[in-house]
C-alpha cells in the first residue's frame, strides 16, 4: 500500500459516489440508478484479494452512511463484509477475464439489494419480497451489471498502471 | 513469530481477518453511537461539506443546464403545434377564469372565518435546489445546496410549490439531508382539512411507483371524510407546521377493526419532477412558543 494507491482509491471512491448520486440519478430507469460503489468495491476486492476489498467497502459505506444513512456504519458494515467475501475468490479467478468479476458483480449488487431489504423492510414487517424483488433489487443488478461492463475494465486497468510503477519503483531499489 | 502479525518483508502487516473483526468492531460502536446520540455529525458533516458538495453541485448545474437547453431544442416542433391548441384554451380560460373569481371572494371570506392566521405564505422561507438524491434505491431522501450558513436546522419544514416535500434530517456548513414524505421511513402527523380528524402519514415504496402514499388510524365516526378531500399537516405534529398542505385522498378503506379508516393519497407534489424546493426558517417548536 503505497500513497499512489491510496490516493487512487480515494479519488475513486468519491469520483463513483459523486457519478452516482447526481448523473445516473438524472440517467435513471424507473427510478432505480446503479451502484457503482458496489462494482467498485466488488472490483477492487476481487483485482486486489480481501484486504483491499474490505478496506474499499467500508470507505465506500462509510460515505453512504455519512449522506444518506440513518445509522453512520450500517452500511459501512454491508459493503466491508461483501469485499471482504469477494476478496476470497481473488485467488480463484484470473483478473483479466471479463465474464467471471461481472458475473461476481452482480451476485454481490444482488446480495446487497436482499441484505437491504431484509434489514430495512423485513424488519419492519413489509413481507411482499416478490414486489420488492421485480421493483428494485433485480432492476438495479441488472443495470449494474451493465455499468459494470463498462466501468470493471476501468477499474482493472488503473490497478494495472499502479502495479506496473510499483514493480518499476521496486527493481529500481534492488 | 506471533500467529497474529505476518511478517512481510521489514513491514508488518496485519492479516485481513483481524482487520475484518476490528472494523467490524469499529461499525457496531459507530452504530450504536449514532443510535443514540448525535456526537459525529459535526465533524464528519463538514468533511463531505469540503469533499463532496462542491462537485455534486457543479454536476447537477452542468446536468441541469444541458438538459434544458436539449430539451428547448426538441420543444420547438412541440411549439407550433401546442401554440394552436393554447390559443383555444385561452377562450375556455377566460370564462373559467370570471367563474374562479367569483369564487375567490368567497374563498377569502371563508378564510377570514376559519382563521387560518398561520398560512404558510407567512412562514419565513429560503429557495434550495437539489443537488444529489440517495445512493441507495430504498429510501427517497436528497441533498439540497444550502445548509446551516443560510439558517437551516434540523427539523424545518421543506414544501415545494403548493405542498408538503419533507424536513430536513441533517444539516451541514453548506448542505442540509431532506428526508420526502413518500420516503418507506417516514410519517407524518396529518388531519383531514373539511373534518379537522387525525390520521397518519406514511410513505411506502410499494405505493410510490404510482405516485401514492398511505394513510392510516383515520377516525371518522361520522363517516364525513370522501374521497379528494384536502389532507394537510395536524395541529398535533411535533415535528411538521400545521396546515401544510400534504395531498388528497384517492382511495378510502375501512380497516378490519371497524373503528378507523386507512387507503392512500395523491400528493401535492410532482416529486417526480423536482428540482428546487423552499426551506421553511421556521420550526414548530419555536412557533408555539
Amino acid at each position: 500500500m503505497n500513497i499512489r494507491r491510496v490516493l487512487t482509491n480515494f479519488i475513486l471512491i468519491i469520483l463513483s459516489f459523486i457519478v452516482q448520486t447526481t448523473v445516473f440519478r438524472v440517467l435513471d430507469f424507473g427510478d432505480i440508478a446503479p451502484n457503482l460503489l458496489m462494482i467498485l468495491t466488488s472490483a477492487t476486492a476481487f483485482i486486489k484479494g480481501d484486504r483491499q476489498g474490505l478496506i474499499c467497502g467500508f470507505f465506500c459505506g462509510l460515505l453512504v452512511d455519512v449522506f444518506f444513512g440513518t445509522y453512520i456504519g450500517f452500511f459501512a458494515l454491508i459493503y466491508m463484509y461483501i469485499g471482504f467475501v469477494v476478496g476470497k475468490f481473488h485467488e480463484i479467478f484470473y483478473t483479466q477475464n471479463i465474464a467471471i468479476p461481472i458475473v461476481i458483480i452482480t451476485i454481490s449488487d444482488f446480495v446487497f439489494g436482499f441484505v437491504c431489504y431484509v434489514l430495512m423492510f423485513l424488519f419492519r414487517t413489509k413481507f411482499n419480497l416478490g414486489y420488492y424483488m421485480m421493483n428494485v433489487i433485480i432492476p438495479e443488478m441488472v443495470y449494474t451489471a451493465i455499468v459494470a461492463i463498462l466501468y470493471y475494465p476501468l477499474i482493472l486497468r488503473i490497478n494495472n498502471d499502479i502495479d506496473e510503477k510499483e514493480e518499476k519503483e521496486a527493481k529500481k531499489f534492488v | 513469530m506471533s500467529p497474529i502479525i505476518k511478517r512481510r518483508g521489514d513491514k508488518f502487516t496485519l492479516p485481513s481477518k483481524y482487520l475484518l473483526f476490528i472494523l467490524t468492531i469499529v461499525c457496531t460502536g459507530m452504530i450504536v453511537i449514532t443510535f443514540n446520540t448525535s456526537l459525529f455529525t459535526g465533524p464528519l458533516n463538514s468533511f463531505t461539506g469540503i469533499f463532496i458538495v462542491p462537485f455534486q453541485k457543479g454536476i447537477t448545474t452542468v446536468g441541469t443546464f444541458l438538459k434544458q437547453s436539449g430539451d428547448r431544442l426538441s420543444s420547438i416542433t412541440q411549439l407550433l403545434s401546442e401554440n394552436e391548441q393554447l390559443k383555444e384554451q385561452i377562450d375556455e380560460l377566460t370564462i373559467a377564469n370570471t367563474n374562479l373569481e367569483q369564487e375567490k371572494y368567497e374563498l377569502t371570506e371563508l378564510r377570514e372565518l376559519y382563521a387560518l392566521d398561520a398560512q404558510y405564505e407567512n412562514y419565513k422561507k429560503t429557495g434550495a435546489r437539489i443537488i444529489a438524491k440517495d445512493a441507495g434505491n430504498w429510501y427517497y431522501s436528497f441533498v439540497i445546496d444550502k445548509g446551516s450558513d443560510d439558517g437551516i436546522a434540523v427539523d424545518m419544514n421543506v414544501i415545494a410549490g403548493a405542498g408538503l416535500v419533507g424536513r430536513v434530517m441533517d444539516v451541514g456548513p453548506d448542505w442540509a439531508k431532506v428526508q420526502s414524505i413518500i420516503a418507506d421511513n417516514s410519517s407524518v402527523s396529518g388531519m383531514v382539512l373539511s373534518s379537522s380528524d387525525n390520521l397518519i402519514v406514511s410513505g411506502d415504496l410499494e405505493l410510490y411507483s404510482q405516485g401514492l402514499i398511505n394513510f392510516s388510524k383515520l377516525v371518522d365516526e361520522a363517516d364525513k371524510v370522501k374521497v379528494g378531500d384536502k389532507i394537510v399537516t395536524s395541529n398535533i405534529s411535533d415535528k411538521y407546521l400545521p396546515g401544510i398542505l400534504i395531498g388528497y385522498i384517492s382511495t378510502l378503506d375501512d380497516d378490519s377493526n371497524n373503528l378507523t379508516k386507512s387507503g392512500t393519497l395523491t400528493p401535492a407534489v410532482d416529486f417526480e419532477h423536482m428540482n428546487v424546493v423552499l426551506v421553511i426558517l421556521e420550526q414548530k417548536k419555536d412557533t408555539n412558543q
